[in-house]
């Protein structure tokens, strides 16, 4: 449920996105999300609500890819910085619990790939070939 | 052709969470995310909390905060109870939100329909249906979970998990986030001690690995153990 919920704004940023830089005309061909683990947001799940939200509108058939961040920690005793797969967050040098996280909390649509031939026998709502 | 976008994708959430926020500070009311598992004892510690905090005997030191007495008889004591309402969050029934209706709480039972976790735009438009230039604090009591209600802002001041003793004692270790978000840990259901194989001091330990700052309190809705410092914590928060 977590994933559809989060693939509902999603769905909302690609289509207006891709209403604002392709009028319509150009298909859309893939959507680029960058996830940060933070979010634990299971890949396969999130691609499965893509496909079934997106299902007559106009990113039906579009490819969903996510690039996964990994969680970046910043001990506040010791000053270590680097990433961490331990979700305790506990500091891998001196094991202590004061870190902050630094990456990995980010949640974004990158980018969207569209198609490089416009459809012209869809008009362009500015009136303009 | 690619096209770069960089679109934050809680910034739906995240704005309603701002609103609510914003709505919050200008009637000076404080906000309590109250987060644990199915079966926490999230309700029970609820009923104690309305019990007593309604209680203006013991209403301790918080005098009203400078605003006007709300209280209806004139010349009434000095000592404000906190005015509090709640938001009670569940997959389905109202079951819960009868339990403090009982009490003369101030309750709206939200219901999800079957999403694991309450939502920004649900808070803020069960909030705007509050009372809320006449209330202190507003607890939302949400879905029995601990893994979605982490991720997501409701515009609260603070979250509170609630860890049971029947629960065993790993959990701060499996659901981190939640445990590092909270800004007040609950241990319920303490009175269970002597019939579970709950090790307080290991769990104790492992929230310090996690959280080395929240406050730990260990409470029974049933035999009101801890209740005094948990409501101590609450002023203090509705205080500051």
């Amino acid at each position: 449920m977590h994933e559809f919920t989060i693939c509902q704004s999603l769905l909302t940023a690609v289509l207006t996105e891709l209403k604002k830089n392709a009028w319509g005309r150009r298909r859309l061909k893939r959507a680029n999300v960058v996830a940060g683990q933070y979010h634990r947001l299971v890949p396969a799940s999130l691609k499965f609500a893509y496909k079934i939200l997106t299902k007559n509108t106009p990113a039906e058939g579009s490819r969903l890819s996510i690039k996964s961040v990994p969680i970046k920690i910043k001990c506040n005793r010791c000053g270590w910085q680097g990433p961490t797969r331990d979700i305790s967050f506990l500091c891998p040098k001196c094991k202590k619990a004061d870190v902050e996280i630094i990456g990995g909390n980010e949640l974004c649509l990158e980018s969207i790939e569209i198609e490089d031939h416009e459809n012209q026998s869809i008009p362009r709502p500015d009136g303009r070939k | 052709m690619k096209i770069k976008v960089y679109r934050d994708l809680m910034g739906a959430n995240d704005m309603w969470a701002g609103k609510t926020r914003r709505l919050l500070a200008s009637k000076n009311v404080k906000m309590l995310d109250l987060i644990g598992s199915p079966g926490s004892g999230k309700t029970a510690l609820l009923e104690q909390t309305v019990k007593r905090i309604s209680d203006k005997t013991r209403a301790g030191p918080l005098l009203a905060r400078g605003r006007p007495l709300r209280s209806k008889q004139k010349g009434a004591p000095q000592a404000a109870a906190l005015q509090m309402a709640v938001l009670e969050g569940d997959i389905a029934t109202s079951n819960d939100a009868k339990r403090l209706a009982k009490l003369n709480c101030l309750v709206s039972q939200l219901l999800t329909g079957g999403g694991c976790h309450l939502e920004a735009k649900m808070v803020h438009y069960a909030l705007r249906d509050l009372p809320i230039g006449k209330l202190d604090l507003v607890i939302i009591e949400n879905v029995g979970n601990l893994v979605c209600p982490a991720d997501f802002d409701m515009g609260e001041n603070a979250k509170a998990v609630v860890l049971s003793v029947t629960e065993g004692e790993d959990k701060p270790q499996k659901y981190p986030t939640i445990f590092r978000e909270a800004k007040a840990i609950v241990i319920s259901k303490t009175d269970l001690l002597p019939k579970v194989p709950f090790k307080m001091k290991k769990c104790l330990g492992l929230i310090r690995q996690i959280n080395s700052r929240a406050p730990i309190f260990q409470t029974s809705a049933t035999t009101g153990r801890g209740m005094d410092e948990w409501l101590n914590w609450l002023r203090a928060f509705v205080r500051g």
